[in-house]
């Protein structure tokens, strides 16, 4: 059970009791917002039993993931694996100790590695995604789950399956605390009637990578070929596009996406420019862009209400109220920043830290946790408490009962908060179908059944 | 005088559970079971093994209180096995005070216990993980509980058939060891299985646990020493 899950269920009224917490600290003197059910305590050195992860794919994202592996405390990165020698030497230098192989099934075949992040290119998630789930491990699936909805499908299906094993989907923003904490003052109405959702994202950057041979090539920039490419919308665009799902609890009926080629005219047949109209139930509609000809503003989300706008912008958000719009009861106190003509009020989970209310500088810096942190954190976590609970479960009562050994882990085991397989499937969907219509230019529908997994 | 091959071929079986099942031949016993007021045991030997199984409401339970509130962790698994032996008494008819024929061995694995609140509602991943440091996990992954002696006290029920004992018994917890007496009820139910409930008042430093203060986001919370175990244990007939 998810520490969070209660957190799905808001309206209003609770929305506000909920906040009294932070509306009575920030009385004592405080001016920062926190986080309502902040982390209850942080031990010193906690020794903690390790969970053993191989992680497959070592491309410039598989070297951020192990950045953040190799910071949890609860995780040791025990296997490497590219099949390209160059980039497992890279790796294995970072991590000497780790056992390294060019091919996943020597790693899937090692029996201390008892979980395995995938972060090989989209297309080739599949055919390794299904070896690990057979081999009995816990799986982190980057997203997209796959370069076509097909697939996906037949990853989601097989990892619901596996019932004794943990896997998640790379959706890494249903982890991050600060979207917790900021999920109900979307869904309590805190805003008012909701209006638009407008998201960005914006980096100059040519999604090109050289290579000394032509093969290698045509491989490490497998994004610029249309065949096996999701396009800016599959392969960025999927974290908001979720978001934007998840925060509003809806899917989307109609996508229309559209794409140039602005900036990078390299040969490419993939658009480094995108803009996609997302239709939501009751005529809300998601406005969403990104380019990679231009970092200004980078990456960010906008909610509009009729009484309140919420901007979020990576580990930050503020609130900018409409002057009709009725109090919600703390925010006078709270702290506030300039944006031009407008004043935010800061929206902030700060991960805890109360401490930091009476220090303003420290306040003022952003959270050292990025959430792709929080989602290896809770993968790794997850993983280890799923392990346990059947080995624990097998203690007492041998294998001879499955479907008590389920319900066992459905209600025994306490999960951080993650996106599950599907999650990730219709995630995956979305982001699919947003870049066919940049493809094709014509607006798609999505069918309430093409979510569900059949 | 039993026989070394008997007695090989009993431990054999009781390691296999089979000895106790109901309905058996048993190994120096050419044929019947027979079928006593309440408990079905094998005739010969006296003695029926019972184990929990999957979907019983078995429960653990400790409680104990820090400087900001009382707090309790809870585990529903209970494992291990009770043997009744031949004075056991089978109902409340015949049962005299006194000393049983009783072996036990009951274990929790520490993975498995949670931190609750009041309600049993999840309370803390956090707090999960500072128990389970502080109980030595890792090296010592079940607290362990083996029973020396068992003792009739009281009936307290006639129908059902229920019981108070006392039992004299070492427990381990994060590896150290304790003998420890405490009084516990036992309940023989109508189709055979037991329930057995009872309250242990213990302390941490008795275990060489330092009681938890962690660094929390309001200060410092100082947990008390003393706690309660608290077990509700359900087994069937193996």
């Amino acid at each position: 059970m998810s520490e969070r899950d209660s957190a799905w269920e808001w309206n209003r009224r609770e929305f506000l009791r909920g906040s009294s917490l932070a509306a009575l600290a920030t009385l004592l003197g405080g001016v920062r917002l926190v986080r309502p059910n902040a982390t209850a305590a942080e031990s010193e050195s906690v020794n903690t039993e390790r969970v053993k992860v191989g992680l497959i794919g070592l491309g410039q994202w598989g070297r951020d993931l192990l950045d953040q592996l190799l910071r949890l405390p609860q995780a040791e990165v025990a296997g490497l694996c590219d099949n390209y020698t160059p980039m497992l030497r890279r790796s294995s230098k970072r991590v000497p100790d780790a056992f390294a192989t060019e091919d996943y099934q020597v790693l899937l075949a090692n029996k201390d590695i008892t979980a395995v992040v995938v972060a090989t290119p989209t297309h080739r998630h599949k055919e390794i995604v299904l070896a690990a789930l057979e081999a009995g491990k816990h799986v982190y699936c980057e997203v997209p789950l796959a370069h076509t909805i097909q697939d996906a499908r037949v990853i989601a299906q097989a990892a619901l399956k596996h019932r004794r094993q943990v896997f998640q989907a790379g959706l890494q923003l249903r982890s991050d605390p600060q979207r917790h904490f900021l999920m109900p003052f979307i869904r309590s109405g805190a805003l008012g009637r909701m209006a638009m959702v407008r998201a960005q994202w914006n980096k100059k950057t040519s999604w090109r990578f050289t290579s000394p041979n032509p093969e290698r090539e045509a491989e490490v920039n497998w994004r610029l070929s249309r065949e096996v490419s999701t396009g800016l919308l599959g392969e960025v665009g999927i974290h908001q596009l979720d978001q934007v799902s998840w925060f509003l609890n809806a899917w989307p009926s109609t996508v229309h996406g559209f794409g140039t080629i602005a900036f990078w005219r390299d040969g490419r047949d993939v658009a480094d420019t995108v803009q996609a109209l997302v239709d939501y139930p009751e005529g809300l509609r998601l406005v969403y862009s990104a380019t990679l000809a231009n970092s200004f503003e980078a990456e960010g989300e906008i909610y509009y209400g009729s009484d309140a706008a919420v901007m979020i912008r990576g580990s930050s958000a503020w609130m900018f109220k409409e002057a009709d719009a009725p109090l919600l009861g703390w925010e006078v106190y709270a702290r506030k920043d300039a944006f031009y003509k407008a004043t935010g009020i800061s929206l902030r989970a700060d991960a805890s830290k109360l401490k930091a209310q009476g220090n303003q500088a420290d306040a003022q810096t952003e959270s050292a946790d990025p959430p792709v942190y929080f989602a290896l954190e809770a993968f790794v976590r997850n993983s280890r408490e799923v392990s346990n609970a059947v080995r624990d479960f097998e203690s007492l009562y041998g294998d001879s009962d499955p479907s008590a050994l389920t319900e066992y882990l459905s209600k025994g085991v306490r999960r951080l908060p993650a996106a599950d397989a599907v999650d990730g499937y219709r995630a995956t969907v979305l982001a699919l179908k947003a870049n066919e219509s940049v493809v094709l230019g014509k607006p798609i529908a999505l069918s309430p059944e093409l979510f569900e997994l059949s | 005088m039993m026989t070394q091959l008997q007695k090989t071929s009993r431990e054999t079986l009781r390691k296999r559970g089979l000895i106790c099942q109901g309905l058996r031949h048993s190994v120096r016993q050419t044929g019947l079971c027979l079928l006593t007021s309440a408990l079905c045991v094998t005739a010969a030997e006296g003695w029926t093994r019972f184990g929990p199984k999957p979907g019983g409401n078995s429960k653990v339970r400790i409680e104990g209180t820090s400087t900001i509130h009382d707090w309790q962790v809870e585990s529903p698994l209970v494992g291990g096995f009770i043997e009744l032996g031949p004075n056991f008494p089978r109902s409340s008819q015949g049962a005299n005070p006194g000393k049983l024929d009783v072996r036990a061995e009951v274990f929790v694995p520490v993975s498995s216990l949670k931190s609750v609140k009041k309600d049993g509602t999840p309370y803390s991943t956090a707090m999960d993980d500072i128990m389970h440091e502080k109980l030595l996990k890792t090296h010592h992954p079940r607290i362990v509980y083996r029973l020396r002696e068992l003792s009739l006290k009281e009936i307290v029920s006639q129908e059902p058939a229920k019981f108070t004992v006392e039992a004299v018994g070492d427990l381990v917890v994060a590896g150290v060891t304790n003998q420890i007496t405490f009084p516990a009820q036992i309940q023989i139910h109508p189709d055979n299985h037991l329930t057995i409930t009872g309250e242990v008042p213990l302390k941490m430093t008795s275990f060489k646990i330092e009681p938890p203060a962690p660094k929390v986001a309001l200060g410092l919370i100082k947990t008390g020493d003393d706690v309660k175990v608290l077990f509700h244990w359900e087994v069937f007939p193996r």
